[in-house]
């Protein structure tokens, strides 16, 4: 028999009641499938998403300066393919990888035909169809060049890389929000999508290195440091985000000096910050816990100092068993964006009311929250592709696994 | 530094430990260890050796007495006790090698970074040490992907890596299949030939015979007998270590 068939068979039909089971789960997908379908193609106005399109990517920001957001997109599509094809090239040290492994011929590909199909779908203009396509050439054409001539760059270049992720949120900032030279575009023109993004990478990038420091501190010998992150951690776990974005609007403003008073969009970004961490921390702490008392002996006993010891034995190792719950938080966090709008700040879900408040479009709230829905499921998504992809790679038990196999 | 033969290497007086719990641990033990001696340490299991051994690189501290390493006394200060550390090397019974990276980089992490050294210097050292341990070829591999003699092997080259003057062994073949056990112990024997002073805590009789200097029995927190091998198996001269030895040959 067909392997494809055999194996159809055992996962779905192995018995009659399996059977029965498959055909009316089957029956089910395609029914809603359908339906599904239907409503998209038929009933669905889009007209809504493709007036507002530029809104709900940006929001307000002035027209004649959107080529700096685009020179960003394009700057962080090449650093993302760049960053893909050097892991492809360098393989670690005790695995011979292939350059383009299955997974990620079919990731490129989708990636490829959803960005030459959506625009065109959307009836965007055709400069900005060419612009999208122009992306993903270039993400294509970056991880295909790191691949192929990534091996030529020496060891301590490769250490350095990582450092251009920090470096192009800077450039990033600089490009927002304007300065060096640029015309400056006050944070309140900012929304959509850029916004979400904006505020959540911020927050995540921030929240990280306080929840590892909080977990660190709960777990220190020092009472005073052990119980103000315990206080901290439990206040805000005990807190809902939305009475403390409130508290952030303002208590921020009243702490800090006049001209340090952060705008409204900051200050709820390092609510965000605050919230996640702690948060995080307790991902961290069960990561720490997971470490054999053993690993903090042996690197003792080998003359490691303590802050030695926690950044090259423990960290990496506990990092690695909380990865898969602090890209939960992660994910938590770039959903809890949605908050800000209750705030008034006009991030996708600020956009998408405003939208749907205008009588043009009245009725049509279904194409707008399913688009919403699609746009965070996307970000979650890469989100989570990359977790994994970054768990195998760090993880020696797969390693040994796939190695005992011939 | 002198290299007498006689020069003390370890030298406990009247160590007394109490556990956080309030459990009195070590009630008074005194030892001296010359430079190039081997001592092994032997008793019943909670009598305190693994407790004792692990004070002499300050992994536990201690209420009373005192220790010399190298003529360094064992204080709080800290600085002395990352002196010491990096002076001696520890096996453990659970090997606690570092999982997440090759056996390479378990063995250069420390020289690097605690010495300064260059790490091409190091990678050298480290692949003619794990020659002499007969794993060479397994250099680029994870240790979770060897087996338990192998692993062992590897820690034991990792200590060897930060050239340590005293090297401690707690039960290092205790975890170990059966016949993985010789391996482990054939690289030990190899060890006490050189000039590198050994304290071991282990059950194999045969090693001890064979390699120690002299034989050391703890029991319920002290040192009861001490004497040459071929002494402490025949004669002992204590009630406590005949019937210990009644156990366990
Ligand atoms: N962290 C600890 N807290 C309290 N008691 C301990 C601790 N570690 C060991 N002990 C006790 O100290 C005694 C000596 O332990 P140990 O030195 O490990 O013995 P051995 O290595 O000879 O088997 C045992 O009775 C053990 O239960
Ligand atoms: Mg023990």
């Amino acid at each position: 028999m067909n392997p494809l068939l055999r194996r159809l068979r055992s996962d779905l039909f192995a018995t009659p009641a399996d059977g029965a089971l498959s055909l009316g789960l089957i029956a089910l997908i395609t029914a809603v499938a359908v339906g599904l379908l239907q409503w998209a193609t038929q009933r669905a106005q889009w007209a809504v998403i493709q007036a507002n399109s530029t809104l709900f990517a940006v929001g307000r920001y002035p027209g004649d300066q959107q080529w700096r957001l685009w020179l960003l997109t394009a700057l962080l599509t090449a650093v993302t393919g760049v960053t893909w094809g050097l892991l492809r090239c360098h393989p670690r040290a005790d695995r011979d990888g292939t350059l383009w492994p299955r997974n990620d011929r079919l990731v490129l590909g989708l990636l490829v035909v959803v960005v030459l199909w959506l625009p065109g779908a959307l009836q965007l203009t055709p400069a900005l169809q060419i612009r999208w396509s122009l992306l993903a050439a270039l993400l294509a054409a970056s991880r295909w060049l790191a691949g192929r001539f990534g091996s030529k760059l020496s060891r301590p270049m490769l250490r350095l890389f990582p450092l251009v992720w920090p470096l192009i949120y800077l450039i990033g900032m600089v490009l927002i929000s304007g300065g060096l030279g640029l015309m400056p575009v006050s944070p309140s023109q900012w929304g959509g999508l850029l916004l979400t993004l904006l505020t959540a990478s911020f927050a995540i990038l921030l929240c990280f290195p306080m929840g590892v420091l909080l977990a660190l501190g709960r777990r220190s010998d020092l009472p005073l440091l052990r119980w103000i992150s315990v206080i901290y951690i439990e206040f805000i776990r005990g807190a809902p985000l939305i009475t403390l974005l409130f508290l952030g609007q303002n208590i921020l403003g009243f702490l800090l000096p006049g001209g340090f008073a952060p705008d409204r969009i900051w200050r709820a970004a390092w609510v965000l910050t605050f919230f996640a961490a702690a948060y995080l921390a307790e991902a961290v702490r069960s990561g720490l816990a997971s470490v054999p008392k053993g690993q903090m002996e042996a690197a003792r006993s080998l003359g490691l100092s303590y802050p030695q010891t926690l950044v090259r034995v423990v960290l990496p190792q506990a990092l690695r068993v909380a990865l898969p719950a602090m890209v939960g938080q992660f994910i938590s966090l770039l959903q809890d964006t949605t908050l800000l709008s209750l705030i008034g700040l006009l991030e996708l879900l600020g956009v998408a009311r405003t939208v749907m408040a205008n009588p043009a479009f009245l009725g049509h709230s279904a194409e707008v929250y399913l688009t919403l829905a699609l746009l965070f499921w996307s970000c979650c998504a890469a989100l989570g592709l990359g977790s994994r992809a970054l768990e195998k790679r760090l993880d020696p038990q797969t390693l040994s696994r796939s190695s005992s196999q011939p | 530094m002198t290299s007498s033969p006689t020069h003390l290497m370890i030298e406990a007086r009247g160590v007394q430990k109490w556990y956080p719990n309030g459990y009195h641990a070590l009630r008074g033990v005194d030892l001296s260890v010359h430079r190039g001696e081997v001592v092994v340490v032997m008793g019943p299991s909670g009598s305190g050796k693994s407790t004792f051994i692990r004070t002499f690189n300050a992994l536990e501290d201690f209420q009373e007495g005192s220790i010399r390493i190298d003529g360094i006394n064992l204080g709080n200060d800290l600085r002395q006790i990352d002196a010491i550390r990096r002076e001696v090397g520890m096996v453990f019974q659970q090997f606690n090698l570092f999982p997440h990276l090759t056996v390479l980089d378990n063995l250069v992490l420390a020289p690097t970074l605690v010495r300064g050294r260059s790490r091409t210097e190091v990678q050298a050292q480290a692949l003619s040490l794990l020659d002499r341990v007969g794993i060479k070829e397994q250099a680029q591999k994870f240790p979770g992907q060897l087996s338990g003699g192998q692993q062992q092997r590897v820690a034991i080259a990792r200590a060897l890596c930060m050239e340590p003057r005293i090297l401690l062994f707690d039960e290092p073949t205790s975890a170990l299949d059966p016949e993985m056990v010789r391996e482990v112990l054939d690289v030990m024997r190899q060890l006490a030939q050189e000039d590198i002073t050994m304290v071991v805590v282990t059950h194999e009789v045969k090693f001890a015979e064979q390699v120690a200097h002299r034989v050391v029995l703890m029991a319920e927190g002290n040192v009861v007998e001490e004497a040459p091998p071929a002494q402490f198996f025949k004669n002992p001269k204590h009630e406590r270590t005949r019937r210990f030895l009644d156990q366990i040959l």
